[in-house]
This record gives C-alpha cells, sequence and structure tokens, in this order.
C-alpha cells in the first residue's frame, strides 16, 4: 500500500490539476448555440400569459420573450424600428400611419399585414377583453383602417403625443390575427407572435416552456444580432420564496432571477458567479400619496409638515443598502422629461413643527401626537403586501417612527391586494403607495388629472392623491396633444412643478427591477421600454 | 413527591424567564423594542447586542424578550377558546344524554376531518389575515382534539363514586358539575392547557410566517419571523432567535406539562 | 395538534366480534363517513356566504377583485347565488355529486383538474415523510430500547424537541446547513431524489417526534412483558427481541396515529411544498388563501377530508384485524 502511495497520489493530483484547468478555461467570446435557461420569478404566476388580457408586470416579463410590439425604445430614449419601420402622423395630429415589415410572419404562420394592427387594437379596446393598461393607453384610438397589405392608419379622436411611448409597451404587443379569434380560455394558455421564443407548454404553477422560434428575424433596431436566438428554450418558473429563489440562483439550479431582494444584491456583488442587472421601471417614481381630497391632507401646510417630518434618507440608506438611489421626482430616472427639485423634501422637524402650528394643530395629547378640536392627528396607510417589498415595508415603519416626533399618528395596515383595493376604493386611506409603470411623462395625465379621481367599474380609481388643479389638467391635456417636442418638454416640467410643489407626493426611489444572473449567461440586456429583460441575445457559456 | 428531574428544572426555569419577560420585560431589556436606529441596522450578534438587530436597528434581544407578553398570550388565547370549546361539547358529550353524546361526537368527528391547519385556512380566507382571526382559527382547530379527550375524561369521572354519592346525597346537577367533576377534571385540564400553550405558540406563529397572522412592526414572535424570513440568507438571526425562542417555549411547557401528567396519573 | 396527547379509544362498547358481524360495522362505518362528508359540505357550502360582502365577487376575488360586471354575473349564475338558499344549497350538493367543485378564478381552470394535478406531488412527499419517520421513530426506539437509561433520556428529549420545531423553522435550519453552509444539497425542488431530501426531512422530523413518543410507552411496557422475559430465557439476543417482539406491539398504536398524521402530513406540506416550491395540494392551498381564492380552497379541503375519512377508514379496519381483542370487544 506504501509502496503505491505516492505514485498514485501525484497521478490523481496531476488528475485533479488537469480537471481544475479544464473547468476554469478561458470563456469564449463568440455566442454559442443552444442551451436551456432557467428563470424563476418572484411573481405571482400570471393568470393569462396574453398580456393585452388585464396587463401587469409579471406578464410583460414572460411576453417579452415571444410577443413584439410596432416600435422599441432605445437607451437614448428614442423611439426606433421594431415591426414597424416608419411611421408619421398627419398634419392635424388627427391620424398616423404606420409601415410594417413585409417580411414577417406570426408562429403560427399568419403574415403581419395591416389586419394585424387592426384586429390587436380591436381586441384591446374590446370589452370583453378586459385589458386595463392597453385599454387605457388607446382611448383616442377611434379606428383602423387599410392603407396598403403592410401600412396600416390609426386614426385618432385627438392628437396624442403619447401613442409612440404607448405602442412600445408589451401590453400592446402585436398577436396573430388568427389566434386572437379563438377563445380567451385557448388564447391565455398559448398566446400566439412573432417573438424569438414561442409558448410551448404551460404546465401550471409549475413552469411555463419557450422555445427557440426557427424563422425568427425581426429584432428592434437596436438589438445585438439578427436572426434567431442563441438559446434554445426557456423555463419560466415561479419561486415566491425570495430566500429560496436566491438560495437556488447560487446553487445553479436557476439561472436568472427577479425581485432581488437589497441585502442578496449586495452578497451577489461579492460573489464572481452572480451578475447584477440594475433596471429601474419606467413610469411613475416609487412614491407616497397624500390624500388631499380629504382631512387632514386638504391643508396643504399639514401636507407639507408630513413630508418635513419623514426622514427618508436614513432609512433608504440603510435598507436599501445603497441599490436604492433616492429619488426627488414624480417620474422615474430613465424617463428624460423627468423634473426633480431636492430642496422641497429636505428633512426639517422643526419646519413640521412650524407648519403644523400655523395649521391649528397647536395642542398635543399625552402620547404626543397632535390634537385640533378634540380630533388626533391621525392617518391611514395601507399598505399592499403584494407591492411592497419587506424593505419598503420597513421603510414605512421607519417614517411612521418619524412622523410620530412631529406628532403625526400613521397607521401601517398591512393588507392583501384584494383588501387594498377595497380600502382604496372606499377612500378609507390618507397615505398610499401604488406604483404605476408606463412608458414616457403621459403617466402624469393618468395619475394627476382630475379625471383620474373618477373611479373605474370596478371602483379603482389612479389619482390617488385626489388631485384637483384646472391649471395641472390644461397642461397635462395640452402637452399630450402636442407633438412639438420642446413644448411637450415645458408643458411637463410646469406640470411636476404643480405637482411637487403643492406638496401632494413624497417621492422614495425609482421603481427598483433587479436582476441577478449565473455569470456564464452572456447577452442579456433590459429592453429600454418598460425594462424587461430579453433573452434575445442570451447565450450560455458553459 | 418525586424529585424533579435536571430537565424537568431546566424547563421550568426557561418558563420562569418566559413569564418574567412577558410581565415585565423592562426588567430582562430596558432597550425600547420599537426605536428606530437606522445606522444600526443588519448587526450580526455582538456584546451590545447578543441576538443582533434587525432591519430598523432594533436589538432582536429586547424584540423577543418584548414579544414574549404578546406572543405567550396569543398562545394563552388559542388555547382557551380551543379547551373552552372543547369543554362545552366535552361536557356536553359526558353528561348528557345519549342522543347528545351521539351529536356531540358526530360533530367532533367531522371537526377533526379538517386536519391540522386546514379549518385554521378556511376561517382565514373567510374572515381575512390578521392576529385576531389567527388566534381564534388556531383555536378553532384544537378543540377537537381536547374535546375527545375531555369527553373520555368526564366519563370515567362519571361513574366515580363521589359523582354517585352527590346525586345520592340530592346535590343538583349543576353543583355535581362544578363542585365535583370540574375539580376532578382541573388536573387534566391544567395539563392539557399547559401541553397546549407551546403548541398553539407554534401553529400561530407558523400562520404568521406564511403572512397570514400577526404582522411587523409589533414585537410578536411569529411577526418577527414573518420579517426576518426576507433576509434569512443574508442576516440568518432574524428569523433563527425568534424561532428558537418559539422551540423553547414549546419544549418547555412540553415538558412541564408531561411531567404534570405524570404526577396526576400517579397522584 | 391533538397527537401531543394520544388519543384515546372511546369509552362506549357495543357488542360484535363474529365474522357476520363485519357487516354491520362496515355500513355503519361508511354510514358515518358519508355522514361527516355530507356535514364537511354543508360546512364549507356555508363559508363561502359567511364572507362579508357579495358572494359573487368573494368567488371572484374578494372586494378588491376588480371583476368586471360579465364576470359577476357570470359567477351569480354558475353559482346559482339568485336563488334561493335550500336550491343552492340542493345543486352544491348535487355538483358536488358529480366531480364539479366549481372554478379556481386564480387559476383560471376547473377546481377539480388544478386537484387532479397536485395531488400526486402531496401524495408522494407524504408517503416518503411518513416512511422516514417511521424508520426514525423506530431507530430512536430501538436505541432507548438498548441503551438503557441514558439513550432513554436522551432520545425521548430528541423527541420531544422534535415535535415542538415548527415547520418553517426546521425547513430554514436544514436549508441553511445543507445547501448554503454545506452545499450539499438544492434549496428548492428539483427533478430527481436530490430534491426530495430536505422537504422529506421537514416533514419526517416532527412526526416521528410525535410517533417516538407515542411508541415508546408501549415499547417499554412490551420489553417488560412476560413473552418478552420468556424469549430472552430462550436465548434469544436483545436485537431479536427488540424486532420480533416489542415492535410488533409498539406498531398498534403507531398504525392507530395514521389517520392524525395524514392530516398532520398535509398541514406541513402546505408550509414545507411552499418553501420549497414543490408543487403540490399545500402550495396550492396557501396561494389560495392568499388570493381569497375561495372555491379552490374548498374544493381542496373536501378532497383533503375526504382523503382523512378513507385514512382513517382504512386504519381502523387495519386496526381490528390485528388486534384480536378490538375484535372480541367491538366498538
Amino acid at each position: 500500500m506504501n509502496r503505491l502511495a505516492l505514485p498514485l497520489l501525484s497521478a490523481a493530483a496531476v488528475a485533479l490539476l488537469l480537471a481544475g484547468c479544464s473547468t476554469a478555461a478561458p470563456t469564449n467570446s463568440e455566442p454559442v448555440s443552444g442551451g436551456t435557461l432557467v428563470y424563476a420569478s418572484g411573481d405571482g404566476e400570471p393568470t393569462c400569459l396574453d398580456p393585452h388580457v388585464g396587463g401587469n408586470y409579471p406578464q410583460a416579463l414572460v411576453a417579452t420573450q415571444y410577443l413584439e410590439s410596432l416600435v422599441s425604445k432605445n437607451k437614448d430614449g428614442e423611439i426606433i424600428p421594431w415591426l414597424a419601420t416608419s411611421w408619421k402622423e398627419a398634419d392635424d395630429g388627427l391620424s398616423w400611419v404606420f409601415t410594417l415589415r413585409d417580411d414577417v410572419t406570426f408562429t403560427d404562420g399568419t403574415p403581419l399585414t395591416w389586419e394585424a394592427v387592426a384586429a390587436n387594437i380591436a381586441h384591446l379596446q374590446d370589452p370583453a377583453t378586459a385589458s386595463s393598461t392597453g385599454y387605457l393607453a388607446l382611448q383616442k384610438v377611434t379606428g383602423v383602417e387599410k392603407v396598403d397589405e403592410h401600412s396600416a392608419k390609426v386614426l385618432l379622436s385627438a392628437p396624442d403625443s403619447a401613442l409612440l411611448d404607448s405602442l412600445s409597451q408589451p401590453w400592446l404587443a402585436i398577436e396573430s390575427p388568427t389566434a386572437l379569434k379563438r377563445s380567451q380560455e385557448v388564447n391565455c394558455e398559448s398566446p400566439v407572435g412573432t417573438g424569438p421564443f414561442e409558448v410551448t407548454a404551460w404546465d401550471r404553477q409549475q413552469s411555463i416552456t419557450l422555445e427557440r422560434n426557427k424563422d425568427y428575424d425581426s429584432p428592434p433596431a437596436d438589438a445585438g444580432h439578427k436572426g434567431p436566438a442563441y438559446l434554445k428554450k426557456i423555463v419560466w418558473r415561479f419561486l415566491p420564496d425570495s430566500a429560496s429563489r436566491y438560495a437556488a440562483l447560487r446553487a445553479g439550479t436557476v439561472d436568472v432571477i427577479d425581485n432581488v431582494q437589497p441585502d442578496t444584491i449586495v452578497a451577489a456583488e461579492k460573489d464572481d458567479t452572480i451578475d447584477h442587472l440594475d433596471a429601474p421601471r419606467p413610469g411613475a417614481s416609487n412614491r407616497i400619496e397624500l390624500n388631499s381630497g380629504k382631512a387632514p391632507f386638504d391643508d396643504e401646510r399639514v401636507r407639507e409638515a408630513f413630508i418635513r417630518s419623514a426622514d427618508v434618507d436614513d432609512a433608504v440608506k440603510s435598507l436599501f443598502f445603497g441599490t436604492a438611489k433616492r429619488s426627488y421626482s414624480a417620474l422615474s430616472s430613465v424617463e428624460k422629461l423627468g423634473y426633480s427639485d431636492k430642496s422641497l423634501f429636505d428633512y426639517d422637524q422643526k419646519a413640521a413643527a412650524t407648519l403644523l402650528d400655523e395649521a391649528g394643530w397647536t395642542e398635543k395629547d399625552a402620547e404626543g401626537y397632535r390634537v385640533k378640536d378634540g380630533t388626533r392627528l391621525e392617518l391611514d396607510f395601507p399598505v399592499s403586501t403584494n407591492q411592497s417589498i419587506p424593505a419598503e415595508q420597513s421603510l414605512f415603519e421607519q417614517i411612521q417612527a418619524t412622523a410620530k416626533q412631529a406628532g403625526f399618528k400613521v397607521d401601517l395596515h398591512p393588507l392583501d391586494l384584494s383588501s387594498w383595493y377595497g380600502a382604496l376604493a372606499k377612500n378609507d386611506y390618507n397615505l398610499v403607495s401604488a406604483p404605476y409603470t408606463k412608458v414616457g411623462p403621459d403617466v402624469l395625465r393618468i395619475l394627476y388629472h382630475s379625471d383620474g379621481t373618477i373611479p373605474a367599474p370596478s371602483g379603482y380609481f389612479a389619482n390617488l392623491a385626489q388631485l384637483k388643479d384646472p391649471k395641472l389638467d390644461a397642461l397635462l391635456v395640452q402637452a399630450s396633444e402636442t407633438s412639438d417636442q420642446d413644448e411637450r418638454a415645458a408643458l411637463y416640467k410646469q406640470a411636476q412643478q404643480i405637482v411637487l410643489e403643492g406638496y401632494y407626493i413624497l417621492p422614495l426611489y425609482d421603481q427598483q427591477n433587479h436582476f441577478l444572473y449565473r455569470a456564464d449567461v452572456k447577452g442579456i440586456r433590459a429592453l429600454p421600454t418598460v425594462s424587461t429583460p430579453t433573452f434575445y441575445d442570451a447565450w450560455l457559456d458553459r | 413527591m418525586r424529585r424533579p428531574r435536571p430537565l424537568e428544572l431546566i424547563a421550568a426555569a426557561v418558563l420562569l424567564f418566559l413569564v418574567l419577560a412577558a410581565l415585565f420585560p423592562s426588567l430582562l431589556a430596558p432597550g425600547d423594542p420599537l426605536a428606530i436606529h437606522p445606522a444600526e441596522s443588519f448587526l450580526a450578534p455582538s456584546w451590545a447586542h447578543p441576538f443582533g438587530t434587525d432591519e430598523s436597528g432594533r436589538g432582536i434581544y429586547t424584540r423577543i424578550v418584548h414579544g414574549a407578553g404578546p406572543s405567550l398570550v396569543i398562545g394563552l388565547s388559542a388555547t382557551a377558546i380551543g379547551i373552552g370549546l372543547a369543554l362545552v361539547l366535552g361536557l356536553a358529550a359526558g353528561l348528557g344524554p345519549r342522543w347528545l353524546d351521539f351529536g356531540t361526537t358526530r360533530f367532533v368527528e367531522v371537526l377533526f376531518a379538517f386536519p391540522g391547519l386546514l379549518l385554521a385556512l378556511l376561517f382565514i380566507v373567510i374572515y381575512g389575515p390578521g392576529v385576531v382571526t389567527s388566534t381564534i382559527a388556531v383555536g378553532l382547530s384544537t378543540a377537537p382534539g381536547y374535546a375527545r379527550i375531555i369527553r373520555s375524561q368526564v366519563l370515567l369521572v362519571r361513574r366515580a363514586p363521589y359523582l354517585e354519592a352527590a346525586r345520592v346525597l340530592g346535590r343538583g346537577p349543576a353543583v355535581r358539575v362544578f363542585r365535583t367533576l370540574l375539580p376532578n377534571l382541573a388536573g387534566s385540564l391544567f395539563v392539557l392547557v399547559t401541553l397546549g400553550i407551546g403548541q398553539s405558540i407554534v401553529w400561530a406563529s407558523s400562520l404568521s410566517y406564511l403572512g397570514l397572522g400577526a404582522v411587523p412592526p409589533a414585537a410578536e414572535w411569529g411577526a418577527m419571523l414573518s420579517a426576518g424570513r426576507t433576509y434569512v440568507a443574508s442576516f440568518w438571526w432574524m428569523s433563527f432567535f425568534p424561532g428558537l425562542f418559539i422551540v423553547l417555549s414549546a419544549v418547555s411547557t412540553t415538558l412541564i406539562g408531561r411531567s404534570l401528567q405524570n404526577r396526576v396519573r400517579s397522584a | 395538534m391533538a397527537g401531543s396527547i394520544a388519543a384515546q379509544p372511546p369509552v362506549t362498547t357495543r357488542t360484535g366480534g363474529r365474522a357476520r358481524r363485519w357487516l354491520p360495522w362496515l355500513l355503519l362505518r361508511t354510514g358515518g363517513v358519508l355522514f361527516v362528508l355530507w356535514a364537511v359540505a354543508t360546512i364549507t357550502f356555508f363559508a363561502i356566504r359567511l364572507i362579508p360582502g357579495d358572494p359573487a365577487e368573494a368567488v371572484l376575488g374578494g372586494p378588491g377583485s376588480q371583476a368586471s360586471e360579465e364576470a359577476l354575473a357570470q359567477a351569480r349564475r354558475e353559482y346559482g347565488l339568485d336563488r334561493p338558499l335550500i336550491l343552492q344549497y340542493l345543486g352544491y350538493l348535487g355538483r358536488l355529486l358529480t366531480g364539479d367543485l366549481g372554478r379556481s378564478y386564480s387559476l383560471r381552470a376547473p377546481v377539480a383538474e388544478v386537484i387532479g394535478e397536485n395531488l400526486g406531488g402531496t401524495l408522494l412527499l407524504a408517503l416518503l415523510s411518513l416512511a422516514a419517520a417511521a424508520v426514525i421513530a423506530l431507530g430512536l426506539a430501538a436505541w432507548s430500547a438498548r441503551g438503557g437509561k441514558g439513550a432513554s433520556g436522551v432520545s425521548s428529549v430528541l423527541e420531544i424537541v422534535g415535535a415542538a420545531v415548527p415547520h418553517f423553522w426546521l425547513a430554514i435550519s436544514l436549508i441553511l446547513l445543507f445547501s448554503t453552509w454545506l452545499g450539499w444539497l438544492p434549496p428548492v425542488s428539483v427533478p430527481g431524489p436530490a430534491g426530495l431530501v430536505l422537504p422529506v426531512l421537514t416533514l419526517a422530523i416532527p412526526l416521528a417526534g410525535f410517533l417516538g413518543q407515542v411508541m415508546r410507552e408501549s415499547i417499554l411496557d412490551a420489553m417488560a412483558s412476560p413473552f418478552v422475559l420468556a424469549a430472552r430465557a430462550r436465548g434469544e439476543g436483545e436485537g431479536g427481541v427488540f424486532w420480533r417482539h416489542a415492535a410488533r406491539h409498539a406498531a398498534l398504536p403507531a398504525i392507530g396515529l395514521a389517520g392524525w398524521a395524514f392530516g398532520a402530513l398535509i398541514s406541513g406540506a402546505v408550509v414545507v411544498e411552499s418553501i420549497f416550491a414543490r408543487p403540490g395540494l399545500g402550495r396550492s392551498l396557501l396561494a389560495a388563501v392568499q388570493l381569497r381564492d375561495v372555491p379552490l380552497v374548498i374544493g381542496i379541503v373536501l378532497v383533503v377530508a375526504l382523503g382523512y375519512m378513507l385514512v382513517t377508514t382504512l386504519t381502523d379496519l387495519a386496526d381490528r384485524l390485528a388486534d384480536p381483542r378490538l375484535r372480541r370487544a367491538g366498538r
């Protein structure tokens, strides 16, 4: 045994060295075709894979792989061609002509023609589809006409400067008109598009299987290559527990995860095997809206006092470990036309106290909360546990604590999504944080135009700050109709100034949208439209 | 009286600590469980903070001590609801006429058909999540088990001579129940309560962990677990220590309950 | 939950015993099972109507469901919510008899289909965990029988601690130990046996704790009984004595607990399947509760109740077959 030991050991050592060397081989610089990517989402599984129905972010994430829109956006915020090669607005602004690519077919063989555009817009506007996002975006569209086989004319009731932004979103993607004729149930299970992948199987509560579209060749103008995707297959799983999700990524069981918690982002930065994609969502920033429609926030001084009493900076720093940057704007930092004003949001307890005194809240009760005419300064804050990550819920707790020093009693009510919508519909809130993702500054119209206080049939309304300012309304309407880019920018700036200076909102940070992925997955990028990752250019260096 | 075994002494000491924590938390942990210190968030266990700090810089040890009261109250309430309901059912079955016995036993069987968490989940899907509903839900779920035991105890005691004697002596039924029956049941009831508290704490905190019970910022163990769950990969102490105390409560109450059971049996 | 105190058989007795007497017993049992199922169905029927607010909305996800008017009207038609209560009730029972458990709004599929797809996963987990728990419990019992007072004490404590540990804490600790720190096992479910180890362990350990405690007394009694003395006198080794004689006596109360164990495993599966992302009834049930998907919750509860009744009837049958004393004394 001993005589053989040394040569055996050295042989083993050499073998190990060689094995070690081969796994540390230099990485490929050329994309490799093939392989299966496993994506694990922390969101709930969508009930319908067709983003026309409803229209939320989890749908957008998965639909980005198999559906395409008429136009896209590049990193600089410019609209670029995708399924439409060019577009022209009429002089009176009441119609747009879109010229489509003539070489595209859907995965069911139907060719892409003007009829597809018409069918999709009709589908989105049909109440039976129950589209919320797409429907709202197309409110000014009255119809679609044929110009020629590959050109469609979209008719509007009024000029719409936000139309291109809206059409770039996955919720208005173009599906096969033949497929749209099927029942909604069937179409929800396997929507048919023109994308680099197609839905081949949906094992509910298990996974969605997407496979490469062999005939694909219609990437947006800013894509990394042409022709079919590199990946052969994508398996889309749902892992709601964030700790398990991260553990699965580290173990290599999954390749990409979303809804990444701030502490794991920091941990991943120290880990060479994991990379990070930070893709803030467009639309509104993550903010707290103050209900100016009822007491005590109908008084602007009280609103400002609350905002001055909230120490957000320290909370964001400690809870997000530097992965989230404080925002002082109503809009996401990816919006070119966003306006921000830091001076309005300084943490200043003295100023808060003075304002509350001015507003008549001069007495204090035994616990230190302010009282006026026998009423305590109490604020209801329903929190949606579905939409606010734990770090954000802790942020609200910290705001609650600093607001207490000024004399505000903030009652946090963590609620499930359904009860949360119920509380909002009943006007049972003084503070609320509701995200809204949309491409373009037109989101300000949805959120702050007084029409936004009129509830939809479901009872939901988007203008949760209950801002009703005729001057703001006029600015927003004008901005949505003008096509002069400079005028548009000036109008939106004025609008945002009104919103911020009226202390109707307390901006927190961008809508966080972080992804972690194994370092051997190359070529992932986020589409600059709604910041969903696309795996068209992705390949596995394994 | 047997001399208590070392394990029972340890369990009693743990229980004593928990009761002290529930009644006089500031004695054992002078800090403020709700005060926020963002600069000290997510600190690992150290001398200053024996169990580390949470996401808002609050000491976990302080919060566990101050959370003992609410957590024990939840356990007690759920057990009280369960045993209260079980007493009604068990007494009705054991003392009443045959048809009442038949009916309540069948009813208890029906409740048994909803094993464990299922009855609690059904209750929660109807009345919504929260501390109150989850406490009631846990109480309801434990009631059938206790009812069955109380019923057999009652039936045993029913044959006992002193009950017969009381009837012969002309004491009315209510007197018989309260003066003779309940005191004799007291021993087993006490054991059940002791065993039940630990179990109820475990079930209630499980519901909180699933997001259906207590929620932050309450310094209640289940809520702390729920809050710490996202950070378990990086900051394991946030979930580990509340969980540990839940286990300690359950284990010590079970050990004490068992030794009481043995004493009652041998008495 | 009630298993922390060993279940006692009912004290009422009836005569019985001969083979001919099986039939009445069987009829009575079947009647009892059907009665319980009917009662469970009735309870669940009223469950929907207990929810505050419009039951049609409740079926579709609660007050904030944002259901359209058409969807609400459809739900009312499907559940007959505008008809008199008694007709609704009869309709409900009728649908149950044909296997129509309603429609899950959150999964957009018939409840029966969802249950069918998920039943296998949970059953697999439950059976494996039961087997693992039996192995662990028997192992501990064997050790304490052989090892004397020390081993007996230690295994007793292990059993009590094991039984008291909440599933989620055990799962987190096991994942931390075996996946994050040691890297031996995957933290979430993967196809293949590796993905089953941690979930099964998480379910098996508390169950083993209970089973162990229950078996402990019977085993200790059995090891001190005359026939074991006789076996030892005949020269059988300790191992043989344990496995051939004592273990069988321990098995009896354990079989009796199988019904309860089934229930405990299903409850545990709710947590375990969610943490390990394993497909199954537990995970579906939790998701359904979180989304207030009442039809799916009720469907799963009904199916589990049915299963529970089946298991308890089978174990009672096995009990009677195994223990002649029960056959003579009857129940």
